[in-house]
């Protein structure tokens, strides 16, 4: 065995040397990085004249300045309109890109953008729009009617498909359009159809100038992608409050005003009033929190079981949490009311459990049966509230809140089963008419805590009634596959994220829709109360008369408050964390907080 | 060398093409494809999701895709992110930078941390340095990565020290070139420690272990017989012997590196490669997915020909061409 004398002390020190070396330069160098935090100069504002048809906004004036820092948890995956499919770019795009209209959330109505003003024919056909005279793309060019009719063409285009031109066909026909000046686009559908002036300002509209060339040579949806963003941000040519100044995948992306935006404040000076608008994407919905509560971004949304932390630090980084009220989706679990069979001739759903799930009655007696109120004490701590509807109560105004509704109340539940034949055996479980034990399996994906927690509770809740449910996790995708493809399922949980135009969820709605869940894609209605449903869709779309739509809507909502095809669930409240320094905020019950990004500025102490 | 060097480059192109097969098999068997997302958003129109199934070719068999996927390869073109709709290639060598830039320096960081750890477990072994050290080995070990990057967040948001993620802060490109560097530098520190920190505690074993068998040598007590001094034996002879079975470790390493990177990356926010390998994954972006595979693979097989070429070169005893 070696023994080791002293001798070996000295050297070993020596070898040392160089890790330690290393850690120093490491730190020195990390130390210097925390010592430069640089300052971000101030933007250059070039004094272009503002466009005659300017849109004076009617907040108070602020003044120029600061930077705005938000955070996503997923980033753009593309800057072109025609190939965005999710939420990120749309929101992305929508900072350089205008449409014509714009859904004011606050007004809850349809207002002016890029067109000025619209008129609507006499048979409702045809609606003409007039075009803000004036204004310019980011890079000087004029914006006129043929950057509208190039978009339309585009997005028509058999090369290059994409989801709005299912939205804008409307009764099996695209929408026409067509130039009559300079300023002044005609639109015209095969039928009446009210949404129109809310769907036609999804589409950003695209400048001709930059992007004709790539259309005619077919390439027009390679245009635009993240690769443009990060190589040449000067190519992303938009009328919006923003340019793109820089992108930096899985980063940030960094937007600098735009100098030709057409909205100003009321002393005359063009929007935005921030120097920068700042974008992070952080990988984990945590972590954003994390970054709000230490003061590095300005906005976040806060989930209820977070209030009370992020509160903790409120005096120290000055933000404020506010509560916004419910949140605009829907939650619910439903059963699976499709008849037939599939390819091998085995039904979808048992016969006898399809005679329970289509009995309005058994449906009843389910959501009657479920302790919904104990869920939202226990597991929101009060943070959340019934949901009795198929629009969610945040969208104030389109939902009924006079619908047929379900307390907790299992005597009343057992009754109803009773009405039905249902009857008790010997176990206490519940038995149908045949003898048949109840016992019902339901899908989820276990996409949050929470569902786990609600499905539980609901498992519980309908033993007590005799009623055996199992709760199985898929995949999401593998849930997905097997409520819209497969049908091999007897109920699921699932949600929607809802919009803010009852037109977004037609295919929920309509017996022929792709999500009408519990039995897509009727060719024919199969119930009674599911035609009335479509005729109530369609007499909401062919009426312009604004209180008619709602009450249209209204009574589309009673009747599935009434059949209760979906057993709603509940709604959780919404949260969101905003610094105190920002002026002009105007938080809306759904949608974006910083939906008028383009006007709020800084407090004049900072 | 030019001989061994084909060979190995050569005997590599059938294991790609298997691993290939097997990512498109697996592909296929898990539930669900790139489209259900668009499937559950209300607002899509079922026509637009028909032509997507068409244009991506989801309705066929796996095999199907995979010969329209073999076909672009063979004319050099791995395919597009259905995701970003940008060349997979593209979207690879936007993040491969980031991450070959952690892996090597947690591989560097574990080098220098413990090299001279093991060294002094071997020269005072059963010493209480040992001791401390070994407890510290097997710990470090057994906590996942994840956990780790999960307690340095928590670090850096509790004392302010390091930044919360990222490679760089939002006013780095304000900054000058060496504020840059110090910006990257920064950003890097959390995410270096705990990605070396596993491979520490695996090279201080290695390190410690080989240099006790050497100590026993026999040309140790030749050389101490010889009057060598004791710290010339030791750092010359011993630490020279000792070091080479690191050097074959470090290939292996680089592949442990990348996968235990894409957890790290999604905790620690870190743009790289493990970021954009989760997302086409959960997402089943079938092109970026077997793209991302075959780049670990080719990385995997890079580091342990990097490896044996440094083993060659730093060993005499070893001669490629006989192997």
């Amino acid at each position: 065995m070696f023994q080791h004398n002293s001798g070996t002390a000295l050297p070993s020190q020596r070898t040392e040397i160089p890790f330690l070396l290393q850690v120093i330069l490491v730190l020195l160098l990390a130390l210097a990085g925390t010592g430069c935090k640089g300052e971000i100069p101030g933007v250059e504002r070039p004094e272009y004249s503002l466009p005659l048809d300017v849109d004076i906004s009617s907040n108070e004036p602020g003044r120029y300045g600061g930077i705005f820092v938000t955070a996503e948890s997923q980033q753009p995956r593309t800057f072109n309109p025609l190939v965005a499919e999710d939420a990120y770019s749309s929101e992305a795009i929508g900072r350089f890109l205008n449409g014509l209209t714009f859904y004011h959330p606050l007004k809850e109505e349809v207002v002016p953008e890029l067109a000025r003003s619209w008129e609507i024919s006499e048979d409702q056909k045809s609606i003409t729009m007039h075009l803000r005279r004036g204004v310019r793309w980011s890079d000087g060019e004029p914006f006129t009617a043929s950057d509208v009719m190039f978009t339309f063409k585009a997005l028509f285009d058999e090369r290059y498909p994409n989801r709005y031109q299912g939205q804008y066909t409307i009764a099996g026909e695209p929408i026409g359009y067509e130039k009559i000046d300079q300023y002044t686009v005609r639109f015209s559908t095969a039928r009446p159809y009210s949404p129109f002036l809310y769907v036609i300002g999804f589409i950003g509209i695209l400048p001709r100038h930059v992007l004709y060339d790539a259309y005619e040579q077919g390439e027009l949806l390679q245009k635009w992608s993240i690769r443009t963003a990060m190589h040449q941000p000067g190519e992303l040519v938009g009328t919006g409050p923003f340019s793109i100044r820089s992108f930096r995948p899985g980063q940030r992306i960094l937007y600098e005003p735009n100098p030709h935006y057409w909205r100003a404040d009321s002393k005359g000076r063009r929007l935005p009033y921030v120097d920068y608008l700042i974008t992070r994407y952080v990988q984990d919905r945590n972590t954003e929190t994390v970054l709000f509560v230490s003061g590095q971004i300005d906005v976040s949304a806060i989930t209820p079981g977070d209030v009370v932390g992020v509160n903790r630090n409120s005096e120290l980084h000055d933000y404020t949490v506010h509560h916004r009220g419910p949140a605009t989706g829907i939650r619910f679990i439903w059963f699976n009311q499709k008849p037939g069979t599939n390819e091998q001739g085995r039904p979808y759903v048992e016969p006898h459990k399809l005679e329970w799930f289509t009995n309005k009655k058994f449906r009843q007696a389910v959501l009657y049966g479920f302790n919904r109120e104990g869920l939202i004490s226990s597991v929101y701590f009060g943070r959340a509230e019934l949901l009795h509807s198929i629009i969610s109560p945040a969208n104030q105004r389109w939902y009924n809140p006079d619908v047929r509704k379900y307390p907790y109340d299992p005597d009343r539940a057992r009754e109803l089963l009773a009405s039905q034949g249902f009857v008790y055996g010997a176990d206490g479980n519940l038995l149908d008419q045949y003898g048949n034990a109840v016992v019902v399996d339901v899908y989820a994906s276990e996409g949050d805590d929470i569902t786990p927690q609600i499905l539980s509770t609901f498992r519980e809740n309908m033993r007590d009634l005799g009623i055996r449910v199992r709760v199985r996790y898929l995949d999401f995708g593998t849930l997905v596959a097997r409520i819209s493809r497969h049908f091999e399922y007897e109920a699921a949980m699932m949600g929607f994220t809802g919009g803010a135009d009852p037109s977004g969820g037609r295919a929920i709605y309509l017996s022929s829709g792709r999500l009408h869940l519990w039995n897509p894609g009727q060719e024919e209605p199969h119930t009674e109360w599911e035609s009335r449903v479509d005729q109530l869709v369609y007499a909401s779309e062919e009426t312009f008369d604004p209180d008619e739509r709602v009450e249209y809507v209204h009574r589309m909502q009673e009747i599935f408050s009434e059949e209760l095809p979906l057993l709603f669930l509940l709604t959780p409240h919404t949260y969101v964390g905003l610094k105190n320094k920002w002026r002009n905020v105007r938080i809306p019950s759904m949608g974006s907080v910083i939906w008028n990004i383009d006007e709020l500025y800084l407090e004049p102490e900072h | 060398m030019a001989v061994f060097l084909i060979r190995r480059i050569l005997s590599a192109v059938p294991l790609l093409f298997g691993i290939s097969v097997l990512v498109f098999i697996l592909m296929a068997v898990a539930p669900g494809d790139f489209l259900d997302v668009a499937r559950s958003q209300e607002d899509i129109p079922a026509e637009y999701i028909e032509r997507m199934e068409e244009e991506f070719a989801l309705g066929e068999p796996w095999h199907t895709r995979y010969f329209i996927w073999l076909g672009n390869v063979v004319r050099g073109n791995l395919g597009e992110s259905w995701i970003y709709r940008v060349p997979v290639t593209e979207l690879l060598a936007q993040r491969v930078p980031a991450t070959l830039v952690l892996s090597a320096l947690s591989i560097l960081f574990a080098l220098c941390i413990a090299i001279p750890m093991g060294v002094l477990a071997a020269i005072y072994k059963d010493s209480v340095f040992d001791r401390i050290s070994s407890l510290f080995a097997y710990a470090a070990l057994s906590i996942p990565e994840f956990f780790l990057a999960l307690l340095a967040v928590m670090f850096a948001a509790q004392t302010g020290l390091f930044p919360i993620g990222g490679l760089s802060s939002v006013e780095h490109e304000f900054m000058s070139f060496w504020g840059r560097m110090a910006d990257y530098a920064h950003h890097l520190v959390l995410p270096t420690i705990v990605l070396g920190m596993g491979s520490v505690a695996s090279y201080m074993r290695i390190m410690r272990a080989n240099f006790l068998d050497y100590i026993r040598s026999d040309f140790v007590t030749t050389a101490r017989a010889k009057g060598v001094p004791e710290g010339r034996v030791m750092f010359v002879h011993v630490l020279r012997n000792a070091i080479n079975p690191l050097v074959s470790a470090s290939g292996f390493i680089l592949a442990t590196l990348l996968s235990g990177s894409i957890l790290v990356e999604n905790v620690m926010n870190y743009p790289g490669l493990g970021q954009l390998i989760f997302e086409a994954l959960m997402r089943q972006d079938e092109f970026v997915v077997v793209a991302a595979v075959m780049m670990g693979c080719i990385m995997l097989m890079l580091g342990n020909l990097i490896a044996d070429l440094l083993l060659a070169w730093s060993d005499p005893r070893i001669r490629l061409e006989k192997n």
